[in-house]
């Protein structure tokens, strides 16, 4: 059994379709990536799994349990942590504070908690120095930093990764990668959304690419870097969102 | 110079009260982002809550208090699921159309009950006040003043010092990130009604004794605690205090020093103010960084 496992999943935006019959398995340690162009939905798949949008069809199972269509509150208690696209950092909240509420889907103590906290901030040596600043004046960099702690608080089995490199200087995705390479380490599952391919086939185990709410193909990180039909959707896709940047 | 200090005080005690009531309003809309009409209406319940603990049913008057807080408190969690819940996911102008509604029959509901007669509330001490010279520090206003200061400080405590606060905070500025964290976003909402409910209570308990309890409390007590939140910079905590108490100090001192029978256009004359020099309000700029 997968940890998780996604067949014939189909959701839309009111009458517009962003999705189609997905089919995508996970296994309990493995780093896995999903590709695609800017709109493909990737962004669609994870909200479907950690709740924020109930599918309009087809099944997901975390650990054989049956999730789809649950609250967003029940499936980070199941084990689920979500870091969503452009982070969402509190922003009127501290960095500490932000990273302790990453622990609101368990009961633990005050101390526990503090303690936890303090192993984010051991992970992330660069925050401990704005663990009192508001989240609004962190840079992205941090601010990514500051999602991806508050997301291990929750001590997730399977941790749903959403284009954590999106607007960061290179250097800085560089850092972001090779935590969440650290991340696996510590036996998390990932499933990382990406549109820098190169970097997220860099980490990953296996890959599926997306197109227009289907699935195009899957496989391991060579395979897909070499396959022809990616590489065109992929440079597509980088076309695409650097048009849309500029 | 005594005057002076004689119409602060006064300003200050009820403007502490449109600062508790203007609390109410702030911290809604913080975690809903809707204006609640009704805010007005809670301290008018909580009025007659005291006129029938105290003087109809002859309670002392610590259990009329106590009485008219855990009902607020309930009547704070029923606003929720009754005018709020059903409607959040729909855009801003339905829930205020509905809180106006609740507003609307609130008030319909005391007049029915208790007819269009202003009654009078006793004060909650028999000792008149202390005088510091020529100047007459008055006990209900004493009492006012350190009731909302204690609250303030609570208050501030709660938000800032516990994990309910912060979740609260976590609530109000995104609502699905905090469900993401497992944060129960309709329970802090909940929690938040409930609050403000109790907060406009404790003001209509607090002014009854001063101005009339009548089912025009609620609008008059709302429309100054409105105006105060505005020029605080609407959404912001310390903000809604400040406005509460300069409308309170502002329409005392024209009161006295213009004219009386004007007294309650001050608040707005000072709104007008505010709108054409600060449309942002006193505390407006921290919230736009913060957006
Ligand atoms: N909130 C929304 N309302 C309407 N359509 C949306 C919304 N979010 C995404 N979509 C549409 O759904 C499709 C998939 O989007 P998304 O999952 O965000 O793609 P990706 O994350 O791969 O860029 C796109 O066509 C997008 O326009
Ligand atoms: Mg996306």
């Amino acid at each position: 059994m997968s940890l998780l496992e996604i067949s014939g999943l189909s959701a839309a935006y009111g009458a517009v379709a962003a999705l189609s019959g997905l089919d995508l398995a996970v296994e309990e340690g493995e780093i896995v990536t999903l590709l695609g162009a800017n709109g493909a939905g990737k962004s669609t798949t994870l909200r479907c799994i950690s709740g924020l949008l109930a599918p309009t069809a087809g099944d997901i199972r975390f650990a054989g349990t049956a999730i789809a269509g649950l609250h967003p509150e029940r499936v980070v208690r199941l084990g689920i942590a979500h870091v969503p696209e452009g982070r969402r950092v509190f922003p009127g909240l501290t960095v500490r504070e932000n990273i302790l509420l990453g622990a609101s889907n368990r009961h633990s103590t005050r101390a526990a908690r503090a303690r936890d906290a303090e192993e984010m901030f051991a992970l992330f040596p660069d925050l401990v120095r704005f663990a009192d600043t508001r989240g609004w004046m962190l840079s992205g960099g941090q601010q990514q930093m500051v999602a991806l702690a508050r997301g291990l608080m929750a001590r997730p089995r399977l941790l749903l990764l959403d284009e954590p490199s999106l607007g960061l200087a290179p250097l800085i995705v560089q850092q972001v990668f090779r935590i969440i390479a650290r991340i696996r380490e510590t036996g998390t599952t990932v499933l990382l959304v990406e549109q820098n391919a190169r970097i997220a086939l860099g980490v990953a185990d296996r890959g599926y690419v997306l197109e227009t709410g289907r699935l195009v193909v899957a496989g391991k990180p060579e395979a897909l870097w070499n396959n022809e039909d990616v590489r065109a959707a992929y440079l597509g896709g980088k076309r695409l969102s650097e048009e849309s940047r500029t | 110079m005594t005057i002076i200090l004689q119409l602060l005080f006064t300003g200050i005690g009820i403007g502490a009260v449109y600062a508790l009531v203007a609390l109410g309003f702030v911290l809604i809309y913080r975690a809903t982002n809707v204006v609640n009409f009704a805010q007005g209406q809670f301290a008018m319940l909580g009025g007659y809550c005291m006129v029938i603990t105290t003087v109809d049913l002859g309670l002392p008057y610590w259990l009329g208090v106590v009485i008219s807080l855990v009902v607020m408190a309930l009547f704070g969690a029923l606003f929720n699921l009754g005018v709020y819940y059903p409607l959040r996911h729909r855009s801003f102008l339905p829930v205020v159309i509905s809180t106006i509604g609740a507003s609307i029959l609130i008030t319909n509901l005391v007049l029915a009950l208790y007819g269009p007669e202003p009654t009078t509330l006793p004060g909650m001490t028999d000792y008149p006040g202390i005088s510091f010279g020529a100047v007459f520090l008055d006990a209900q206003y004493l009492v006012i003043i350190a009731t909302t200061l204690a609250l303030v400080i609570l208050q501030y405590f709660f938000f800032e010092h516990t994990m309910v606060g912060k979740k609260m905070q976590a609530v109000s500025q995104d609502k699905e990130m905090a469900s993401l964290l497992g944060i129960n976003v309709t329970g802090m909402i909940m929690l938040t009604f409930t609050y403000s409910a109790v907060l406009g209570g404790i003001a209509g308990i607090l002014v009854a004794p001063i101005l009339f309890v009548s089912v025009g409390l609620g609008a008059q007590i709302a429309l100054k605690a409105f105006a105060a939140s505005i020029i605080g910079g609407f959404g912001d905590v310390p903000g809604a205090i400040v406005g509460g108490l300069l409308i309170g100090v502002a329409e005392t001192l024209g009161a006295f020093y213009i004219s009386v029978p004007y007294k309650d256009a001050f608040a707005f004359i000072l709104l007008f103010a505010f709108l054409l020099i600060r449309p942002q309000g006193i505390f407006g700029e921290k919230i736009a960084q913060k957006a």
